[in-house]
């Protein structure tokens, strides 16, 4: 297997013989599966393929010149940094082309102006350490520390300490993309200067068609330069300390502190979401699910079975421990009077601060996905739902009792009702709801799980994420919006007429659910006779996947 | 076809308007653009019925020109290739006020005083511009992308939700509020991004070109309990862009802006005379911030701030004055204080025309380093055109912890003059292609800017256009500006 030699050699010419490869050994390499995140589900066995060749560009000019051989030669590519998204990641078709980024690692930072401008290949842990050395941070998503930040802002990008920072999108400034066409565009403050340090467009802003709520993971061109709005933090340096991969950031006293407090009902959390909001005081406030702390407690995967299965559903439903982060943002003073709202709060709540270590070891520079999937060997967060407290709040019973129905092969988590937290200072209420389970056993629960919860979100009228990377977009695009997915397949047709941009995205699931067959009951939605391919994709997806 | 007909069928003829003094009023606003008058203009009453116009509009190949405010700034609503009005005064409904979830969701032709009239009877209050006309649309000023005094809050952006007929008469709902069912959906319409696309970016900006919003959500916040206003008279720019750059990443303060004599004079006179005895003895330039004192331990807040504020003074930054009230000016900290947290009073003449009746901005986004080169740049095409650079107002906005700002400048002249508007018009146009020149990035081509900047940013301009054709095959919406 292998991409076509004259498309190759072309390429090989543009980054040299030393950044490509057709090497069934480092083909193999690329495989969907060892990241965990969605490892052994149907998707990845049903939808993913090794790669045909992978290259390694250096430079802005590289990637273009690799999109325009692509499209001289009908080559399909995927865009490929630090492959996080587990199968969503990776070559859907026979003999495409990877084009990993990591080779793009150009990094500057502008600490008065709170911003930095990376390259591809640049990852959370880079950044978020420079930024603590000029006073500022950025969120890490869940992804990890070892993440390129490009990728994560085009997709993802929240963690707890979201309350204040935001959404991900308005961290996005000036970029620069290169569309499945080879055409380099250039969003903007760059659109106009050299300088990327303002994101807006002149007029209409088109950072609009870069992501939704989460992205498109690379099937409407490939981002190889962007600028990253970072917030002021608090000046002292956080310490690392312990020894790899035991690892934690010592906080400094009086600017930033975890304070663990134990409430008396699942309510007066929730209501310590608002109120700590409506106060304006904090730098995060979360709910986790029950089971990171066995997590987060155990070396391995036996010591995490002989802590959770301790537990009981009682003792998981009487388990009431909020997590909130208070930084010093200003001053020790103002560290202090955060803590004296937040007391007060949490008084009048009924709760109790609880001992809590003056470390982080998850948030700031987390390396949590490296270990979330230990106890079972794969994992996914099913969706992640922002908007209002009211609906979060909601979702954690609704997932709880759809995930009955698929335990197994769904782990058992004593009905834990997942993971909850306020972003952009109590103006959205955020929900996650993770599930996993040992891709040994049968998995097609899993498959349909996914599938379940997101019809369950359009008959609720709850707000998911992943509309447009992990769900059929025939199944969500026709109830939201009405009819998100027709402006989506528009854009596709215009700036990837051939769709050579990581195909059959954003139709991927779509064409999962009708390939496999334990998808076919679940799936009654209508879709269309025929996808809106071109006949060159259609010939394609055939010899991958066969006929319909 | 008969147009008025066809619209009556739609909204109700008494919705339609045809009389030629009312449509020549559409003609022309308080810019210099120029335009003619529409062949109609429309008050649809429903989101139903402005799609139908949208659908009718595009089965006839006629243009469409939103409106919402029944005062305009900026020359987008001044008819370009003729067409149809569509005045959104009757969305004036404020739908829901969410003291839990902290926002509001209202009309296309809610007004700020309406808004922040019924959220103050909550206690609640939104983020504003420096001084929005109490009259305008709150809707329409979120859509121009007008920035916002408040520069604490770290997402910056209040805009949440809205409904928008895209330019094919389709009904969307962007962000979370395109959720099944909504507003009876379990989400409220509280996050802007999605769905799939991040629509509400392409909405904004785009001056009516890509849809008719028809409402929207936005953050709210409680009003606080306690405001103490600060004032830093100062002549060195460079001096006060290094201070505001030591404190404002700190989080202090709620609205800070910088003017220049002229525009803090405009804003505190009542009458022409007033305005030039202030000009002439107010400092050259003044800062001023508000900090508060939230619902919770209020004077543990106000007392922070101050101590910091006081050390960086005492130990960093000596030069710097700041001061409760302004010397010599006994009104100015309760009359500023009212200003920053209200709108302007409609009934009230505008204060960037009280000096001499008429005005023209321009203003781009900047690295607040840069400001003192921007004015210089200014100063000279003044010189050299003899106009007197003295009499022009100058209004520095700090944006996101100050890492960027707003520069304004206004021209204040009488337009009643015979050829005043062609010499302001030619100054201001001069003034605009030097400050680009210099690196100035203008986001919002008003008039003939468009033609100007989408010259340099071609890629950009190439890319607009392909997604403009996808949403308005028929260039229907608002044709002639941006740069469609």
């Amino acid at each position: 297997m292998s991409i076509n030699k004259y498309a190759y050699e072309a390429i090989k010419a543009v980054v040299g013989e030393a950044n490509i490869t057709d090497d069934p050994a480092d083909c193999m390499g690329y495989r969907s599966g060892p990241g965990g995140y969605e490892s052994g589900t149907g998707y990845e066995r049903v939808m993913t393929r090794l790669p045909g060749a992978i290259c390694m560009p250096r430079t802005t000019k590289d990637v273009q010149e690799i999109v325009k051989i692509c499209a001289r030669y009908d080559l399909a590519f995927v865009p490929y940094s630090t492959g996080f998204y587990g199968p969503r990641s990776h070559p859907h078709l026979d003999d495409e082309l990877i084009i990993d980024m990591k080779r793009m690692r150009d990094f500057e930072i502008d600490a008065e102006h709170f911003f930095i401008t990376v390259q591809p290949g640049v990852v959370y842990s880079q950044i978020q350490q420079e930024c603590f050395e000029h006073g500022a941070y950025v969120v890490v998503g869940g992804g990890g520390a070892q993440t390129s930040a490009v990728a994560n802002l085009l997709n993802d990008g929240w963690s707890p300490l979201s309350f204040r920072v935001g959404l991900p999108q308005r961290r996005i400034l000036g970029l620069e993309m290169v569309m499945p066409d080879g055409e380099i565009v250039k969003f903007g403050s760059l659109a106009d200067s050299d300088d990327p340090f303002w994101g807006e467009g002149i007029g209409p802003d088109l950072r609009g068609i870069l992501r939704g709520y989460t992205g498109l993971l690379g099937c409407l061109g490939i981002c190889t330069k962007m600028a990253i709005k970072t917030l002021p933090f608090q000046p002292v340096v956080p310490e690392m300390q312990g020894v790899s991969p035991d690892t934690s950031l010592k906080l400094p006293e009086k600017r930033v502190k975890w304070i663990n407090f134990t409430m008396p009902s699942l309510k007066s959390i929730e209501d310590a979401h608002i109120m700590l909001g409506n106060a304006e005081v904090g730098g995060a406030i979360t709910k986790v699910p029950t089971f990171w702390r066995a997590i987060a407690k155990a070396s391995c995967k036996e010591e995490f079975w002989d802590l959770w299965l301790k537990e009981t559903e009682e003792s998981v439903a009487n388990f009431f421990l909020v997590r909130v982060m208070i930084i010093g943002f200003t001053s020790e003073e103002q560290f202090d009077y955060d803590y004296n709202v937040l007391t007060d709060i949490i008084t009048e709540l009924g709760g109790k601060e609880r001992r809590t270590k003056p470390s982080d070891e998850s948030w700031f520079k987390n390396a949590d996905s490296a270990g979330m999937w230990l106890m079972t060997g794969s994992y996914v967060s099913v969706d992640y739902v922002m908007d209002s407290f009211d609906q979060a709040f909601k979702q954690g019973p609704n997932y709880r009792d759809l995930k009955d129905k698929y335990t197994p092969p769904l782990m058992p988590d004593c009905k834990d009702l997942g993971w909850f937290q306020s972003c952009e200072m109590g103006h959205l209420g955020y929900y996650e709801y993770l599930i996993y389970w040992d891709q040994r056993e049968d998995t097609n629960g899993m498959d349909q799980f996914y599938v379940d919860s997101a019809k369950m979100n359009v008959r609720n009228g709850a707000y998911p994420a992943l509309l447009s990377s992990h769900q059929p977009l025939y199944l969500t695009g026709p109830a939201y919006g009405p009819n998100y997915h027709n402006w989506i397949l528009g854009l596709k047709k215009i700036f990837d007429p051939k769709w050579l941009s990581h195909p059959p995205l954003p139709l991927a699931h779509d064409e999962f659910c009708r390939r496999a067959a334990w998808m076919h009951d679940i799936a009654d939605w209508p879709v269309p006779d025929e996808f809106p391919y071109p006949d060159s994709l259609k010939k394609k997806m055939a010899a991958a996947h066969g006929d319909i | 076809m008969d147009i008025l007909k066809d619209l009556a069928e739609i909204a109700g003829s008494e919705n339609v308007i045809s009389d030629q003094a009312v449509l020549d009023s559409y003609s022309s606003d308080l810019s210099l653009v120029r335009g003619g008058a529409p062949e109609a203009a429309v008050r649809p009453g429903t989101t139903e019925e402005v799609s139908k116009i949208v659908k009718w509009a595009n089965a006839n190949n006629i243009p469409l020109i939103p409106v919402s405010s029944p005062v305009h700034l900026y020359g987008s609503t001044v008819p370009k290739q003729g067409g149809v009005v569509v005045d959104m005064r009757r969305f004036d409904e404020i739908f829901s006020i969410d003291k839990t979830n902290r926002c509001v969701r209202f009309g296309a032709g809610v007004s700020w005083k309406k808004l922040t009239d019924t959220l103050a009877a909550e206690g609640m209050r939104v983020v504003m511009p420096l001084a929005p006309r109490g009259d305008r649309s709150v809707l329409t000023d979120h859509l121009e992308r007008e920035v916002i005094t408040n520069t604490v809050y770290d997402y910056g952006e209040p805009v949440q939700s809205m409904e928008v007929v895209f330019p094919d008469g389709s009904i969307f709902r962007t962000g979370s509020a395109s959720a099944p069912k909504f507003p009876y959906a379990y989400a409220k319409g509280a996050n802007p991004a999605g769905p799939g696309l991040d629509f509400y970016r392409l909405l904004q900006g785009a001056q009516g070109t890509m849809g008719i919003v028809t409402w929207m959500s936005l953050k709210i916040q409680s009003i606080p309990l306690i405001d103490k206003i600060k004032f830093a008279p100062f002549d060195d720019l460079d001096y006060v862009e290094k201070f505001l750059f030591r404190i404002m990443p700190r989080r202090i303060g709620q609205e800070f802006v910088i003017l220049n004599n002229v525009d803090f004079a405009a804003i505190l006179a009542d009458t022409r005379e007033e305005f030039e005895e202030l000009r002439k003895t107010l400092p050259k330039y003044t800062l001023a911030f508000i900090i508060s004192g939230l619902i919770r331990r209020p004077e543990e807040k106000i007392a922070y701030e101050e101590h910091f504020l006081s050390d960086v003074i005492r130990h960093e930054y000596p030069d710097i004055r700041l001061t409760d009230g302004m010397p010599g000016f006994p009104q100015a900290a309760d009359k500023l204080k009212q200003i920053l947290r209200n709108p302007w009073p409609a009934e009230k003449t505008y204060w960037k025309a009280v000096p001499a009746g008429n005005y023209q901005d321009l203003f781009f986004i900047a690295r607040p380093e840069r400001v003192p080169e921007f004015i210089d740049i200014v100063r000279d095409v003044a010189s050299k055109n003899g106009y007197p650079f003295e009499s022009i107002g100058i209004y520095e906005q700090p944006i996101e912890h100050n890492r960027a700002c707003q520069l304004e400048f206004t021209f204040m002249y009488d337009g009643s003059a015979d050829g005043a508007d062609a010499e302001i018009y030619d100054i201001y146009y001069k003034m605009f292609k030097a400050l680009h020149a210099a690196g100035a990035y203008f986001t919002r081509p008003y008039g003939d800017m468009g033609g100007e900047l989408y010259q340099k940013a071609a890629s950009y301009k190439a890319a607009l256009m392909k997604v403009k054709n996808l949403f308005d095959p028929n260039n229907i919406m608002n044709p002639g500006n941006v740069c469609f």
